[in-house]
């Protein structure tokens, strides 16, 4: 019996700021209904290679292809219309408009019904709908940044250390709500420095350092010593 | 005595009222795209010439607002695709080529309608008595103009789902593109409204004042000024700094002239360089 | 550096006697036009300065030129033939120079985004003199201007008139080839693409861009000076607004970046406006769109037609001999740090809270922490670059908190920033030309071109290990990445500071790059006495090198020690790894 084709694949990908290339030939792949973690310390280029998934920064080389098709010419905004959407760890919500605004500023209508379900598990954010998201506490951005992205109905996320500045109690219903996600086919490649959470959540994962991969695996490949060394100083 | 303080008062309304009409292209080009266009005063220039031509072809005064608005129109489109669009964002850059852009319109205008002064008959004469000054009628009508126009585009704004996305876009513009707002039409589009809006206020001013191709200048100048004073971004900052700078120059040219207003705008703005440089309502 | 080639010293003497000879070729009618062009192009020559060379628009210098003019006319019909007048003319020039200077030193108070106000300023105080000049009959003469202004005592003739203003040009053209050559050209050029690194070589940038447009105003006040006798006529024109845009389509069109490219524009553009104005109806229209052209397009200009010409002449140029520096001005020897619960906070974020550190001996100290948890932040505290709310920051004992930075780095702070920051489109050799000058120069010696000919002991070791360095010619933006780190960190340490700190060295650099890197630190470490602070997120560096290392979060000091300890310490652990709940 084959296998099922990923929902993302990617190979070789290099890319940086400028002409230097903070990532090197990375290569990973997901499929529906799974998360991939990518882990490592600051600096070794986790947010950079979102980017270049998202296509926010051109690839220097690599292949990237969404659900067989490839990406490397298209551009960000297109990206999201085939699917892919993405919340980035700085700057992630819209500081200057209100949180009811950043929430439904790409919906046809200011309708927050569908949001009540996710309401129900961060009841934060309904108390400060009408506040402008400027501000939140950095937690609250990103508790914000992530309904926000869960309520589109993109098959792939790419999610830039959603657990940056959140409470515990919140931490675990994001993993929750991920985890309800993966059952219902949603894709997600998370972007993580908090061990626990990622263990939590992850099927898979893609350990970097200095650019590079150094170590990938299914969930119970790779050891929590593993993953440690990798983490910490 | 009481009719000359209403006549003043209504003057330095008529002054801040107007001034904020014509740095509303400004404000919107400016304080949003982060676009230094000094052609703006030509473009004002350009509005009060189209109501120059409606009153040589015997048109009614009206007709020369959709004809501005025809012309800056397509002024617009054409200087955002081919001078502006490479420079957003960085104000010196957009600051020379658009001083080339004003020169240029500055002398088609030259050539096409001479040096001299022209001028405008106000569409609607007489005065009106105002708490015991009569005032002219038409000034009138300018405030009232004013009045309406920014209320109405401060509410669109703030309320409009447009709006939101254009506020989304300036406040953000990296996660606007990965929300998919199409950055760049959303620029290109509100470029064209201020564009549009210096038109349109340079043909209600097209009848108060002598119309040639140097008129532009100290309008730009006023504009920026008004902008550096009341702050990039918001309406609050275009009223306050036309309140300011309309009202400081109103009371000074009344007491001394009108170089003397000139220059007591110019130290204002040198003050608020060194002191406050983001403006009174600075974006956050 | 080297000396003009031989090339460049025949194309200029051809320049002068072509100049001297033209109104015994061209008769009086043409050198009576060329002369006031050549009063038009000294004062072109200050636009092309303040634009070209040190990064900023001018659109006034009407202002500076009828000013001079107005006072020259003054004085010219109050003493003429007396010989007062050899004071008062130049003083007239001088006048100029000095108001440009104040106006200069009043705009330029904060760094960098002064660009489009210092524009908008000087154009408004343009049209603000031309207004004051119509208005001021009694003085100026009112519209129709000041008349009947005699001629400069002793010339008569319209060649006289030529001579003079002939001479007045070249001289001019010398005085700014001297500026250009000497480190003060060198410090313009760099300001005017990268301010902020100027300053973190301990250059107040604001006096230097003051007197940048302080010598603009004087070329300016030169011309119109001259202008009074050799026309006869000042009117309001001058000042206003016409001359002013005239001059800067001048140098836009010839070529602001090059000394002689305004001049071109000058001669050029204005030679053929006075013949074609009245005859070709478009063709201001033309020049306007040719001006849009070459500021989108061809920023070189016209005189960029003879950029391959000037590059065959410069390869015949001798390298000059090295000079020995002089030491630094500030005494070597670790420098004592130390931060008290300092508060910092920007809009509506808290970046430090309450923190507290110090370090007191030489050696190498690492800072690490989350993204997020203040290192940078530290870094443009101690730089000057960010002021806090609350707390003291002390450089061996001495309270820094409300002192500019050039001030601080002055005292002998060395900096290298996150993203590599150097100045691409100057020479290798000029970018560590201003790293060495910085801490070894008075002002006086910024006007001194041999400066540029100094070398130091540790240049020498520096160019050995990366023989890159020693390519002087190349500009540093052909350098790649890797390449541009070690220029930058070599700069940091040529200024031979006492407190180093390198934010992120080994960024986009590969495992042997960064294994260069963390040699360079080592070898630095041992041969001065400098205290070393490095923020870093690469582990081989930390571990490698940092004698003691700092943890930053969330604004505070979470723990210190040496890396064992910090290894140990499983507060660190939770921060990098995640609580266990």
């Amino acid at each position: 019996m084959s296998s099922p084709a990923p929902r993302l694949q990617f190979d070789g990908v290099t890319g940086g700021y400028g002409d230097s290339d903070v990532v090197r030939a990375m290569s990973g792949q997901v499929m529906a209904g799974e998360v991939l973690c990518v882990i490592g310390r600051n600096g070794v280029g986790k947010s950079t290679l979102l980017k270049l998934l998202f296509g926010l920064l051109p690839c220097r080389s690599g292949r990237i292809a969404f659900e067989g098709q490839a990406l490397e010419r298209v551009e960000a905004s297109q990206r999201r219309r085939l699917g892919l959407s993405y919340c980035p760890q700085e700057r992630s919500v819209f500081d200057g408009l209100s949180v009811r605004d950043n929430l439904t500023l790409m919906r046809a209508d200011r309708r927050l019904d569908a949001f009540e379900p996710l309401f129900e598990r961060f009841p934060i954010l309904k108390r400060r709908l009408g506040q402008h998201a400027g501000t939140l506490s950095g937690g609250e951005k990103k508790l914000l940044s992530f309904v926000r992205g869960l309520s589109e109905a993109q098959p792939l996320l790419l999610l830039d250390e959603p657990s940056e500045g959140v409470q515990w109690e919140n931490i675990e219903q994001i993993a929750a709500v991920i985890a309800q996600g993966k059952a219902g086919g949603r894709s997600f490649v998370v972007v993580e420095q908090n061990l626990a959470f990622a263990e939590s959540i992850a099927d898979r994962y893609l350990v970097v350092e200095q650019g590079r991969v150094v170590r990938e695996g299914r969930r119970g490949d790779v050891t929590r010593e593993q993953l440690l060394a990798h983490l910490h100083v | 005595m009481e009719s000359v303080l209403v006549a003043q008062a209504l003057n330095a309304l008529f002054a801040v009222a107007v001034l904020a009409l014509i740095a509303l292209g400004l404000a919107v080009v400016f304080g949003l795209l982060g676009v230094l266009n000094l052609a703006h005063g030509e473009l004002v220039m350009v509005g009060a010439y189209c109501a120059y031509v409606a009153q040589t072809h015997g048109w009614p005064f009206v007709a020369a607002l959709p004809l501005a608005i025809a012309v800056c129109g397509v002024l617009g489109l054409v200087v955002e695709r081919w001078l502006v669009r490479p420079l957003y964002h960085r104000p010196f850059d957009t600051l020379v080529v658009t001083w080339g852009l004003s020169l240029l319109l500055r002398k088609c205008a030259e050539a096409l309608f001479g040096l001299g002064y022209q001028s405008i008959n106000e569409p609607l004469g007489g005065t009106l008595d105002v708490l015991g000054a009569t005032y002219p009628r038409y000034r009138l009508l300018l405030i009232a103009i004013s009045i309406v126009v920014l209320g109405a585009l401060l509410l669109w704004y703030g309320r409009s789902r447009t709006g939101t996305r254009i506020q989304a876009m300036v406040d953000n513009p990296d996660l606007a593109r990965a929300l998919g707002i199409r950055v760049g039409r959303f620029a290109a589009a509100t470029f064209v409204a201020g564009t549009c809006l210096a038109g349109l206020a340079g043909v209600l001013i097209a009848p108060l004042v002598p119309v040639q191709p140097f008129m532009g200048l100290d309008h730009v100048l006023m504009s920026f000024f008004v902008l550096v004073v009341g702050g990039l971004g918001s309406t609050a900052g275009l009223l306050t700094g036309s309140a300011v700078i309309g009202g400081v120059n109103s009371v000074v040219s009344a007491v001394s002239d009108s170089t003397g207003g000139y220059f007591c705008v110019l130290v204002l703005a040198i003050l608020f360089l060194w002191l406050r440089p983001s403006g009174i309502h600075a974006r956050r | 550096m080297r000396a003009a080639s031989v090339g460049t010293w025949r194309a200029a003497g051809v320049a002068v006697v072509a100049l001297l000879l033209l109104p015994l070729v061209a008769g009086e009618f043409w050198a009576y036009q060329m002369s006031l062009l050549y009063l038009y192009a000294i004062a072109a020559l200050g636009v092309g300065l303040c634009w070209g060379r040190a990064g900023f628009l001018p659109l006034g210098q009407g202002l500076f030129f009828g000013l001079s003019a107005y006072l020259s006319g003054l004085a010219l019909i109050a003493f003429d033939q007396s010989a007062w007048l050899l004071l008062l003319l130049p003083l007239a020039a001088l006048a100029s120079g000095a108001l440009a200077l104040l106006i200069g030193t009043l705009v330029f108070r904060r760094r960098g985004e002064s660009g489009p106000y210092f524009s908008m300023i000087t154009l408004a105080l343009a049209l603000l003199a031309g207004q004051m000049a119509n208005n001021w009959e009694s003085v100026t003469g009112g519209f129709n201007g000041l008349k009947g202004i005699p001629g400069l005592p002793g010339l008569d003739s319209f060649i006289a008139a030529y001579y003079v203003a002939a001479v007045a040009l070249v001289l001019a053209c010398a005085a700014v080839v001297w500026l250009y050559r000497a480190p003060l050209g060198v410090l313009w050029a760099a300001l005017a693409h990268n301010e902020r690194r100027v300053v973190l070589f301990g250059f107040d940038t604001n006096r230097l861009k003051a007197v940048a447009f302080g010598v603009s105003g004087l070329l300016a006040g030169l011309g119109g000076a001259l202008y009074a006798p050799q026309q006869g006529l000042v009117t309001p024109q001058l000042c206003g607004f016409v001359l002013s845009a005239d001059l800067v389509i001048w140098a836009a069109v010839g070529g602001r970046g090059r000394l002689l490219g305004p001049v071109l524009g000058a001669l050029l553009i204005g030679a053929l406006t006075s013949a074609l104005r009245d005859s070709f109806r478009f063709w201001e229209i033309t020049i306007a769109i040719v001006f849009i052209v070459i500021v989108l397009a061809y920023p070189q200009g016209l005189i960029g037609v003879f950029a391959p010409l000037e590059r065959r002449w410069r390869q015949g140029r001798r390298a000059l001999a090295a000079l020995a520096a002089p030491p630094r001005r500030q005494p070597g020897g670790a420098l004592r740090l130390q931060l008290e619960d300092v508060e910092l906070q920007v809009g509506e974020v808290r970046i430090l809270d309450k923190l507290s550190l110090a370090i007191e001996r030489a050696g190498v100290f690492c800072v690490i922490g989350p993204n997020g948890a203040g290192k940078t932040s530290t870094f443009n505290l101690l730089t000057g670059e960010l002021r806090a709310q609350a707390g003291r920051v002390r450089f061996d004992g001495l309270a820094i908190e409300r002192r500019p930075t050039h001030q601080i780095v002055a005292l002998g702070v060395g900096r290298k920033l996150q993203i590599p920051s150097v100045f691409a489109h100057l020479s290798i050799a000029d970018n560590l030309g201003v790293a060495l000058w910085s801490g070894r120069t008075r002002a006086s010696d910024l006007l001194r071109p041999r400066l540029r000919r100094w070398r130091t002991p540790l240049l020498a070791a520096l160019q050995e290990r990366y023989p890159f360095l020693a390519e002087a010619q190349r500009t540093a933006a052909e350098l790649a990445h890797g390449e541009r780190q070690i220029l930058e960190l070599a700069l940091a340490l040529l200024g031979e500071p006492r407190l180093l700190l390198l934010d992120e060295p080994c960024a986009g650099l590969s495992p042997q790059e960064t294994a260069q890197v963390i040699d360079v630190i080592r070898w630095a470490s041992q041969r001065s006495a400098a205290t070393i602070v490095v923020i870093e997120h690469d582990m081989s560096l930390v571990r490698n090198l940092a004698e003691h290392v700092f943890v930053l979060h969330n604004g505070r000091l979470l723990a210190q020690g040496s890396v064992a300890e910090i290894q140990a310490n499983p507060a660190v652990k939770a921060i990098y790894v995640g609580s266990e709940k």
